[in-house]
């Protein structure tokens, strides 16, 4: 092939050869990592939703009601007619090609197990496309209103669903005593003398919610009877949240309307939690999932119905229509449904020994809980520790060489295999310290410090980014270093170090090896009581599974495992994309 | 601490502020000191079991011992660490054969190849291979990886096999190499570059023949950080490769020089330092019995290597680095 012929220069003849297969060889060994796992990923999704059992039919309905719709939605907001044409023919062609190839590859060389064209058109093609335009489309008004609604509905749910699961560990009448006689009471203490500026705003809400704190310990031990769940939830959650959304509209506009709607609308989600909650949720939890979803939405769609994109508001509409026009559509033509694993079912229901029965339950609620009291700790040490290597450290001296120290401490740390983390908290905190084999804490604590390096090297970059003059700008203003620290450096940095601390909890909430090493239970039949209590969290439940070799288990419930971790895990990194995108753009 | 003298003498620099200021500082060195306090508890954690257990064990034993039964069968015990070392270097090579050839030319491919947007999309597309949870790539090897061996290549493969257990090690570890050699590979001065191709060198050879070797310090650092994280890799270990604690059966070629057949270790089930220490976890962790203990001994062997492996690539990544 192309060797020069045209070098009449003198230097001899340069073969191209070596160079352009090296160039592909090297492009082909940075793809080859991703073509494999995007293959197991492709069949663990397949296996997890149970595609391969789907009838063609059935795919093409919810393909008509859901994916169309979505992706007309997207290019209407575009509106670029280059654009919808590249997009018409790539699902087109896709749809030849896929077709085509898929059945002469199966015919000719060998048999795929587990997939058909039309779930290699779904993965392949129809994934990518929706992938692009919902990218593009969300720079556009349109996109943007549309989806940071959805956002909000699906953030609000879910974080509604996590505060839920981790009041299930708490003693709910003694929060209730605390919030009416402590919180309450020092945050209206706080709010009164800092704006009458009279005093020490923090001493004395401190010595206020110190004193509702013995006050309710003391009244816990005599009073017998509480209000329902609901009722508490209602008080202490869905009302503050009412509160706290109309004051962030007030902020944000002023106008008395919208605060009031807000505020009303908030209850009313929270009322309607509890109707629901006495239904469909555990008790309570419908409370709190209702209050944070609509305090969420309400917040959000003040300003977005001014906004020129509104009419792309309707996209949750669009969604929900188009899942429940497609399943009217199998309903009455009687199109045979897939058996699915990842149901709501698998979700709410304890592990059992049939593959039918199985559920993550105990599992979701443990790793939720770890990771609440892990998120704490690793924020609270890493950031610390971040701001005493960046703002307090000197370069010489004492103070220097134990920074030196500390800062190649943390290098090794980060590379000490995490199973020896897992004997560092069997030998510290289960045995030595007494938490006990299993329990949350033991496990937070582990988890914790297993993932303090990554949290205090990214913290640290953070702080670092902090331009010098805001910092020479505060001391010029006659601040202390604390205060400069306080007012200037942590909120500044504060975005850089929440996207270092959830993309470190990332690797908590996958991490297995430390957990069997401290003891912790691979399946629990209930979600654990409270954090002192024996739990099992998602990867332990997974471990658990795969050594089970019934064909459902294999191929069908730990998938559906494997795929709830990972939607975890994206949903994790996806919001510390989102804050990190926010922060580029406001700098 | 060393007071910070500029700043806060032009402030209130009163006796409460004072205490103020240094109570803060305070706290923040003291989170600082848990990272200290971290390593200084896994040491002691570590060597106080451990000391007991080669108390009841003699070192050499430990080290050269070819049986590991930490549950007692028959006879009793037997701490021998030499299976358990089989098992790691198996599957440490194995991973290695993927991770530092696939790494490094991903490296040269993003640094010297790869356009500015490929680049963008490309880095941290890679960054997920590590960002998997290793119980799932466990499951992958255990449930497609072997089985579709099993169905193409290697009708012998067994159940559980070390194979495809490396094989997602090094699918895992491709990360590590490429983004630390990149980096490295980045950092080469421009003028370097330009002066190969002055000498009329062509792309791949200024990739290969001035960038590589300039960037070498980095490269090989990054591979031993890949091969560290390999050995102390645990899950997908445990999940995909079982748990049995083989001698490898040792064959004579023909001119009577013993050897190990590839073949009988990678086929076939095995075990890690990593996994035993699982294995035993699942049993007793009460305390004070012998394979308790032994945990720990394994642990700190464990320690001792990557720490090892972290200095070492420290040290290399500093005293031949290229000075621009």
């Amino acid at each position: 092939m192309a060797v020069e012929t045209d070098t009449d220069t003198g230097f001899g003849e340069v073969s191209r050869l070596r160079g352009t297969v090296f160039e592909y060889l090297s492009l082909g060994a940075s793809v080859v990592g991703l073509f494999a796992l995007a293959a197991l990923l492709i069949y663990v999704f397949v296996d997890a939703f149970g595609l391969s059992t789907a009838s063609p039919a059935w795919l093409l309905t919810y393909f008509l009601t859901l994916v169309v719709p979505y992706i007309g939605f997207c290019l209407y907001s575009i509106s670029d007619r280059a654009f919808t044409r590249k997009i018409a023919l790539a699902l087109g062609g896709g749809l030849v090609v896929t077709a085509v190839g898929f059945t002469a590859i199966e015919t000719l060389l060998v048999s795929i197990p587990g997939l058909t064209w039309q779930i290699a058109y779904l993965f392949l093609v129809a994934t990518p496309v929706v992938a692009s335009v919902t990218f593009v489309a969300s720079r556009q008004p349109l996109g943007a209103a549309g989806f940071g609604l959805v956002g909000r509905l699906v953030g609000g749910a879910a974080l509604g669903c996590a505060v839920a699961i981790m009041f299930i560990v708490i003693d709910r009448p003694l929060w209730f005593l605390v919030y009416t006689f402590g919180v309450l009471p020092a945050g209206g203490v706080y709010a009164y003398t800092s704006r009458r500026e009279i005093g020490w705003p923090t001493a004395q809400a401190t010595l206020v919610g110190l004193f509702g704190l013995g006050v309710s310990t003391q009244l816990r031990q005599i009073l017998g009877i509480y209000p329902s769940d609901g009722l508490i939830y209602l008080w202490t959650l869905a009302v503050p949240l009412a509160a706290g959304a109309a004051a962030l509209v007030t902020l944000r506009d002023g106008s008395r309307r919208a605060v009031a709607g807000v505020a009303v609308t908030t209850l009313l989600g929270g009322g309607g939690g509890f109707v629901l909650g006495s239904s469909a949720l555990p008790t309570g939890s419908g409370v709190i999932i209702g209050a944070a979803t609509v305090a969420a939405t309400a917040v959000y769609l003040v300003e977005a119905v001014d906004n020129e994109g509104r009419r792309g508001l309707l996209l949750p509409l669009l969604i929900a229509g188009g899942a429940l026009a497609g399943a009217a559509v199998v309903q009455t033509v009687g199109i045979p449904t897939p058996e699915m694993w990842l149901t709501p079912a698998y979700l709410t229901s304890a592990p059992s020994n049939e593959a039918a029965n199985a559920g993550l339950y105990p599992a979701v609620v443990g790793s939720i809980i770890i990771i609440a009291m892990v998120a704490v700790l690793s924020f609270v040490l890493g950031v610390g520790a971040a701001v005493f290597l960046e703002e307090y450290a000197a370069d010489t001296g004492l103070v220097g060489r134990l920074t030196r120290l500390i800062q190649i401490n943390i290098a090794n740390l980060a590379a000490v295999p995490s199973v020896v983390y897992g004997l560092l908290g069997l030998g510290l905190f289960a045995n030595l310290l007494g938490f006990g084999f299993g329990t949350a804490v033991t496990a937070a604590l582990t988890l914790s410090l297993l993932i303090l390096p990554i949290t205090v090297i990214s913290a640290q970059e953070a702080v670092r980014s902090v331009p010098d003059d805001l910092r020479q700008g505060s001391y010029a203003m006659g601040a202390t270093r604390w205060q400069t620290v306080k007012n200037v450096v942590l909120p500044e940095a504060m975005p850089g170090m929440l996207t270092g601390t959830i993309l470190a909890l990332g690797r908590a909430i996958g991490e297995t090896a430390p957990l069997i090493m401290i003891g912790a239970a691979t399946t629990v039949f209930s979600a654990p009581a409270g954090i002192w209590s024996r739990f099992s969290a998602m990867p332990m439940q997974i471990y658990a599974w795969a050594n089970y070799p019934q064909a459902e288990f294999r191929y069908g419930v730990v998938a559906a495992g494997v795929v709830t971790l990972l939607i975890v895990l994206l949903a994790m990194n996806g919001t510390a994309i989102i804050i990190r995108n926010r922060m580029e753009r406001e700098h | 601490m060393s007071d910070d003298a500029v700043t806060s003498d032009l402030t209130r620099s009163n006796g409460f502020t004072r205490i103020k200021e240094s109570g803060y500082g305070g706290v923040f060195l003291a989170c600082a000191a848990v990272t200290l306090l971290t390593t200084v508890a896994i040491i002691v954690t570590l060597l106080s079991d451990a000391l007991v257990f080669f108390s009841e064990v003699p070192l050499t034993e430990f080290l050269l011992g070819t049986d590991w039964s930490p549950n007692p069968r028959g006879r009793g015990f037997s701490f021998g660490i030499v299976p358990l070392v089989i098992g790691t270097l198996t599957v440490t090579v194995t991973a290695a054969f993927i991770a530092l050839p696939v790494g490094t030319l991903t490296a040269i491919y993003l640094s010297e190849y790869a356009t500015s947007q490929v680049r963008a999309i490309l880095k941290p597309l890679l960054e997920i291979l590590a960002g998997v949870p290793t119980v799932v790539y466990g499951y992958f090897a255990l449930v497609y990886v072997t089985p579709a061996l099993q169905a193409t290549i290697f009708p012998q493969l067994g159940t559980f096999n070390a194979l495809s257990a490396s094989l997602m090690i090094g699918i895992m570890t491709i990360p590590m190499v490429s983004s630390i050699s990149e980096d490295a590979m980045s950092a080469v001065p421009d003028s370097l570059r330009q002066a190969g191709y002055g000498l009329g060198a062509t792309k791949y050879e200024v990739s290969t023949s001035v960038v590589v070797p300039a960037s070498l310090s980095g490269i090989i650092s990054s591979y031993i950080l890949a091969i560290s994280r390999a050995i102390g890799e645990t899950m997908i270990v445990v999940v995909a490769m079982g748990s049995q604690a083989n001698m490898p059966p040792i064959r004579e070629t023909l001119l009577g020089i013993p050897y190990i057949n590839p073949g009988d270790v990678l086929f076939e089930s095995g075990m890690t330092i990593t996994v035993s220490m699982i294995q035993i976890a699942g049993g007793d962790l009460t305390g004070g019995t012998l394979p308790y203990d032994s945990m720990f001994a394994l642990g700190l062997t464990l320690f001792v290597i990557t720490l090892i492996m972290n200095v070492l690539s420290d040290l290399i990544a500093q005293r031949y680095r290229e000075a621009y």
